[in-house]
Formats: structure tokens, sequence, C-alpha cells
């Protein structure tokens, strides 16, 4: 008996011995539950008469010196990867593009250097407000929403907002119907995700960082399309060739405005005189021929201002 | 069954041995019959069995803890090894991410050493994985995951280069993807297998058990000094030479492993906060040090966006200060250029911000990421080569203490063996 036992307690304790040899496997990390905000609810949209129109122009410089964060410098808000657009240049690492040509040129025309800040769509406003930039050139619409916001210039784009699918959807395109049911991708703060579920309810809006980063969620066949405005959509189909912008109607007009914080008037009316110069002295075609006519293969005019804000 | 005799029945002691002291000592009260009469031999055979069982337990348990202390060390090893391993991963997508980042900024097409390092660097990771893997089974769920994880990162950066081969901007956008990814999803995984490795190694290295042995020892001698006094009380005899010698051999056994054990677990004590930390906090802020450089070159990237990434470089700085490093002074260096990069960039002179980093940011990175690899691997391969060695003395004193324990055994069967004989 005695014997058993000893026994017993020899393998016990070199079965505990032995039992401290195993591992745990390791552990993964938690997935982070996904906390999706809740939808803001949605504000009645601010009505105006003429959401278009921006203040007289101005050449007096002096003024609008004044009115930089930095006396030194025009600080631009600009995006750094809307192809055409806005975007990095991946030959040289510079920024270049439509917008960024006439943030140069309202730079060169306060004979002062201008710093580029590549920001989200998201950032437009909120920088502005904080004061950490002095201007946006961003593809940004002007309405009456944004104008209780932030200052335009007059417009100096009139784009429209158009929708982009594969190549194989392109001919059996036949208008925002097409897309119910379908995942729509659209950048965050623009105003491209209220439109599209405006027209057609039933589309499942996928918000991304930006348009870029849409048409890899297209290319990872996350969505099924992209909407924007057609010059942002030009540039994305010019990088995938196995994407189109079919022929359609326009879903809404985007006239794109530059935009200044609220009280920068003097900076508003002194970019609208450089904008006015641009029109008549055929920079602005210039600028449109460089960088938006290959993609959209039309010709243009620059849109005629509208004055008289008060 | 077990046979009783009465004192009386007792047969003679030999001429030249004294008289054995009767089993029961209470003598039998007049007109009380059925006196309980002790059964010596019986009581013999099972003293004999307390005492050949008690050192052969003995040997077995004092081997097994030797065993399981030579086992420790060598799985404190092993898991120290691997937990370079898996730091090594990390530091080397660090490091990767900062090349791919920092080829991206330059522009242009990618330089062929930097794009050869880089490619080094996944070759190095898919290889670690792979080593990992086959080295601890326990890892082997996690480090699949990882697997999926950088081979999603890897595909990101080719197509981000692809891209940026036929000038496109989403280039730039898949490699950022794959950054903000790549510390999303394949870090976290990393760092749970550099805690559950850190956590194995330092458990391996306190599993010598000097206290457990002294006080198997301590009881073992004591069952033999009881054993020897019941002995004693039986038999005239006031020492058992048999028993007196197995208490030697536990007494020598004991005295010998638990110094051994006593002086391997200070040892491990010393490596533990010595090379073995010296290693880890090495690798720590290796792998800091990429992460900030591969910021540094995300806030230019996103030109303009500095207040953003600076304050992630920082977060990474202070590891690096943190970890006490003995790379200080390479970091200091490094991060003087880094203060340039930012005054310049925050002054709204990007171009001068990029071309410093370009031209002076690597070149001030690499002494520090040199000194610290260099660092973690003598430090790691002092910790494991101390760890493994003297190992087979280790093993030889458990093979050994196994067999004393038989002779201690041995010694007590002979010990009151002879008691038996005298009694019969």
């Amino acid at each position: 008996m005695i014997r058993a036992r000893l026994l017993a307690a020899t393998l016990a304790a070199t079965a505990a011995l032995t039992a401290a040899c195993g591992y745990d496997a390791t552990p993964l990390p938690k997935a982070e539950q996904s906390t999706t905000p809740a939808a803001p609810a949605a504000s009645a949209p601010v009505e105006c008469d003429n959401a278009t129109q921006s203040y007289a122009p101005s050449n007096d410089k002096g003024a609008a010196l004044k009115q930089l964060i930095n006396k030194d410098r025009l600080v631009v808000g600009v995006s750094g990867d809307t192809y055409k657009m806005g975007f990095t240049d991946p030959t040289d690492g510079q920024l270049k593009g439509f917008d960024i040509a006439f943030a140069q040129a309202i730079g060169k025309a306060l004979d002062i250097p201008v710093e580029l800040r590549v920001i989200s769509a998201a950032d437009r406003i909120r920088m502005l407000d904080e004061g950490q930039i002095d201007m946006v050139a961003r593809n940004m619409t002007v309405n009456c929403d944004r104008w209780t916001q932030v200052a335009f210039s007059a417009v100096y784009y009139n784009a429209t907002q158009k929708v982009l699918v594969g190549l194989d959807d392109a001919a059996k395109y036949a208008g925002p119907g097409s897309l119910a049911g379908k995942r729509v991708c659209a950048p965050k703060g623009t105003t491209s995700v209220a439109n599209i579920k405006e027209i057609e309810p039933d589309v499942d809006a996928v918000e991304a960082a930006n348009h870029t980063s849409c048409l890899i969620k297209f290319q990872n066949s996350e969505v099924d399309a992209i909407t924007g405005d057609d010059t942002v959509l030009a540039g994305l189909a010019a990088q995938d060739p196995y994407t189109a912008v079919p022929q359609q109607e326009k879903l809404t007009d985007e006239p794109y405005g530059l935009a200044f914080n609220k009280g920068d008037d003097a900076l508003v009316k002194f970019a609208n005189s450089v904008l006015d110069q641009m029109r008549a002295d055929g920079r602005w075609k210039a600028i449109y021929d460089e960088w938006l006519k290959p993609t959209l293969k039309v010709d243009a005019t620059p849109p005629a201002p509208q004055y008289g804000r008060q | 069954m077990s046979q009783t005799a009465t004192p009386q029945a007792a047969p003679p002691p030999p001429a030249t041995a004294p008289a054995p002291v009767p089993a029961a000592t209470a003598p039998a009260t007049p007109g009380q019959p059925g006196t309980s009469y002790v059964d010596t031999p019986a009581l013999l055979n099972r003293w004999q069995l307390i005492g050949m069982s008690v050192a052969i337990v003995f040997g077995i348990v004092s081997a097994l803890l030797q065993f399981a202390g030579w086992q420790s060390d060598g799985r404190a090893a092993d898991d120290t090894e691997q937990l370079l391993r898996v730091q090594e991963v990390k530091t080397s997508l660090l490091r990767a991410d900062a090349l791919a980042t920092n080829a991206f900024l330059k522009g242009g097409l990618e330089d062929p050493a930097q794009r050869k390092e880089y490619d080094d660097a996944i070759d190095g990771v898919l290889a670690d994985i792979a080593n990992a893997a086959e080295a601890q089974p326990a890892d082997r769920r996690a480090l699949a995951a990882l697997n999926v994880e950088i081979t999603d990162y890897a595909t990101a950066v080719a197509q981000a280069r692809d891209n940026n081969r036929q000038n496109y901007p989403i280039g730039a956008e898949y490699l950022s993807g794959a950054s903000v990814e790549l510390r999303a999803a394949a870090l976290p995984i990393l760092n749970e297998l550099i805690k559950a490795n850190q956590d194995r190694a330092e458990d391996a290295m306190a599993g010598q058990h000097p206290i457990w042995l002294f006080l198997l020892g301590l009881l073992v001698l004591v069952a033999f000094v009881w054993l020897n006094r019941e002995l004693a009380r039986h038999f005239r005899r006031r020492i058992n030479k048999g028993i007196a010698l197995a208490a030697i051999i536990v007494l020598a056994v004991t005295l010998v492993t638990v110094i051994g054990a006593w002086i391997r677990d200070s040892s491990n004590d010393s490596l533990r906060d010595g090379e073995f930390a010296t290693a880890v906090h090495e690798a720590n802020a290796r792998t800091a040090g990429n992460d900030a450089k591969a910021y540094e070159s995300l806030r230019l990237i996103k030109r303009g966006s500095g207040s953003t990434y600076e304050s992630t470089w920082e977060a990474a700085a202070k590891t690096v200060d943190e970890s006490g490093t003995r790379a200080a002074s390479e970091w200091d260096a490094y991060t003087e250029v880094h203060r340039r990069i930012v005054e310049l960039d925050n002054a709204g002179d990007w171009e001068s911000a990029r071309k410093e980093a370009i031209d002076e940011s690597g070149e001030a990175f690499q002494p520090f990421d040199d000194a610290t690899r260099a660092a973690v691997e003598t430090n790691g391969t002092v910790a494991t080569d101390d760890l493994r060695s003297g190992r087979w003395f280790a093993l030889l004193l458990s093979g050994l203490t196994l067999l004393l324990g038989v002779g201690a055994a041995a010694a007590v069967a002979r010990g009151i063996g002879e008691r038996r004989r005298e009694f019969s």
C-alpha cells in the first residue's frame, strides 16, 4: 500500500514538473470593435441668393499681405493625390496640377513664396478656421453652406459631378438608377456623398480618405463605382485603363472657388483681381490646356466671374 | 497475516552482539493476558521499505528538479533566441518601411542599393518567420496571421512601385496605405509575440529551484533521523551505519545541488538584468528608431502634414530615449538632423527639408542602426551562450543524483538488514 502511494506521489511530481514544459499559444491581438459614429443629424441646407457671387476684385496687395498668417509666405492647402488637379509628381516629388498652378499664380502676384500643404478634403474648412493655412486650392465647391464658414473667390472652374465605373459596365451605364444597390465611393467631407444619396437613395455609399483611396478600393473590388467631380474622375481613369467615365448627364454643378478665412476679404479681393488677369491674359487657358484638356478632351473657357457680395 | 511474537520468543542474541531491546517496551501486567506484542521482523521490513523509498524518492525528485532546471535553462536560451528573432522581424519591417518611404520621398527611379536593402529586409523577415514557426510551435498561429499581413504589405508596396514607375500618384497612396496597415495590423501581432516570448524567457530563467532542493534534502534527512531514532529505541545502537551513510549521501547531494542551483539561479538573475535586458532594450530602441525614421519620411511625403506626423515621431523617439540604449550619442546625432528638417519644414522650406532628409538623415541614422543591431547581436549571443554553458554538467549531476538515491536506498537496506540479521 505504502509502495503504491509513494509511486503515485512520485509520478504526480514527475507529471507536475513535466507539465511546466508546455507553452500556451501566443494570443492574437483582439480585434478592435468598429465604432461607427452615429451619422450626424442632417441640418437644413443653407439657402442663399447666389453662392458663386464673390467680393469685387482689388489689387491692394498691402491689405492682402496683412491678412496672411505668416507675413513672408502664402500657406496654401492643396491635394497631393488628385491626378492633374493637385498631385505629387513621382518623377521629382514636386506638387503639380491645375489647382497648384492657381496657388502659385496668387503667390507670385503677392510676390512671396508659396508653402504648399497637402490636406484632405475633410480638413479644408477646419484648417482655415484654425488659422493653419491662408488659402485652399483643392477642387473646393462653392456653395451657400460653406459661405457661412469661409470666404470664396470668384469661380475659377466649373466642374460637374459624374460617376466612374468599370470599363465593362461603362456601356450599360444609364444614369444614377444603374447604381441602385451598388457600392459607390466618395471622399469624406465632400458634397459628392450627399449628392449621390439624394439622387439615388438606394446607393450603398462608401467613404474613403480621398479619391485615390477610392480608386484603390475599386481596384481591390471593395466598391463598384466612384463618384466625384469630372476633373477628378478623369485623373483617376487616366491611372487605370480598366475604368471609364461613361457618357452621362451631370449629377450636379460643382463650381470651384479658392477658399479663404471668413474675415480675409482683402485676400479674397486680391485673388479675384489675379483671377481676372489670368482670364484676360490667357494664363487660365494655358493652365487648363496643360493639366485638364488632355484628360477631359474638351476645350473650355474660363467661367465668368460674379461680384457684388458685400 | 502479520506474524506476532513475544519478546520471550525472540531468539537469543549472538554472543558478540548485545541483546536486542524488545519491540514492545511496556511490560505485560500480571493478570492481563493478551498483552500486545510487536512483530519486529515486520516492523524492520516496514522501516526498511520506508527508508529505501524515501531514499529513492529523494533521488528521483531531486534528479527531476535538476532535470527541470536543465530543461528550463535550455528553454530560456531558446525563448531568448525566439524573442530576438521576432524583434528582428519587427525592426526589419519598420526598416523596410523607412526605406520604401524614403525612396518615394526622393522621387524618380528608386536607388538600386536602397531597393536591394528593402528586398533583403523583406526576405529576412520571411525567413525569420519560417524559422520562428519551426522554433516555437506556440507562436505558429500568430506567425501565420503575421505572414498574411506582411504579404499584404509587400504586395501593396509592389503596387505602389508599379504605379510610381508609370508616374501615377496612386502609387504614393498605396504606399501610405501600406504603412498605415502595417502599423495597424502587423505590429500588434508582433507586439503580442514579443510580449509572449519575453515572458517565456524570463519565466524559464527563473527555472532553478535551490529552495525546493534544500527542503527536499532537509525532509529526507529528518526522515532518516526519525528512522534512526526508531531503530535506536529498539536496538542498542545509537547510530545505524547504513542510515548514516544514506544521510551523508543525501546531505552531500543536497549541498552540491543546492549550491549548483543557487549559482545557476544567481547567474540567470544577472543575465536577465544584464545581457538579456540589454539585448531587449537595444532591440526596442532599434525598432522605435526605425519607426521614427519612417515617420520622418511620411511627414515630408504628406507635404505640410508635419504636425500630424511629428507627434508620432516624438512618441517613437521617446521610446528610444527611455530604452537606455548605449547608442544614445548616435541617436542624438540623428535627432540633430531631424530637428533641422523640422525647422526647415515648419519655416515653409519643404524643398530644403526634403533635401536634408534624403542627403543627410539616412547617413546620420545609419550609425545608430548599426550600433543597436551590434548591441542586440552581442548581448543576445552572450545571454544564450551563457544559458547553454555547463548544461552537460547539470544533466550529469541529475543522473548521478538518481544513482546516488539508489545508493542511499541500498545503504538503508543494508543498515536495516544488519538489524534483521541480529534479530534472527
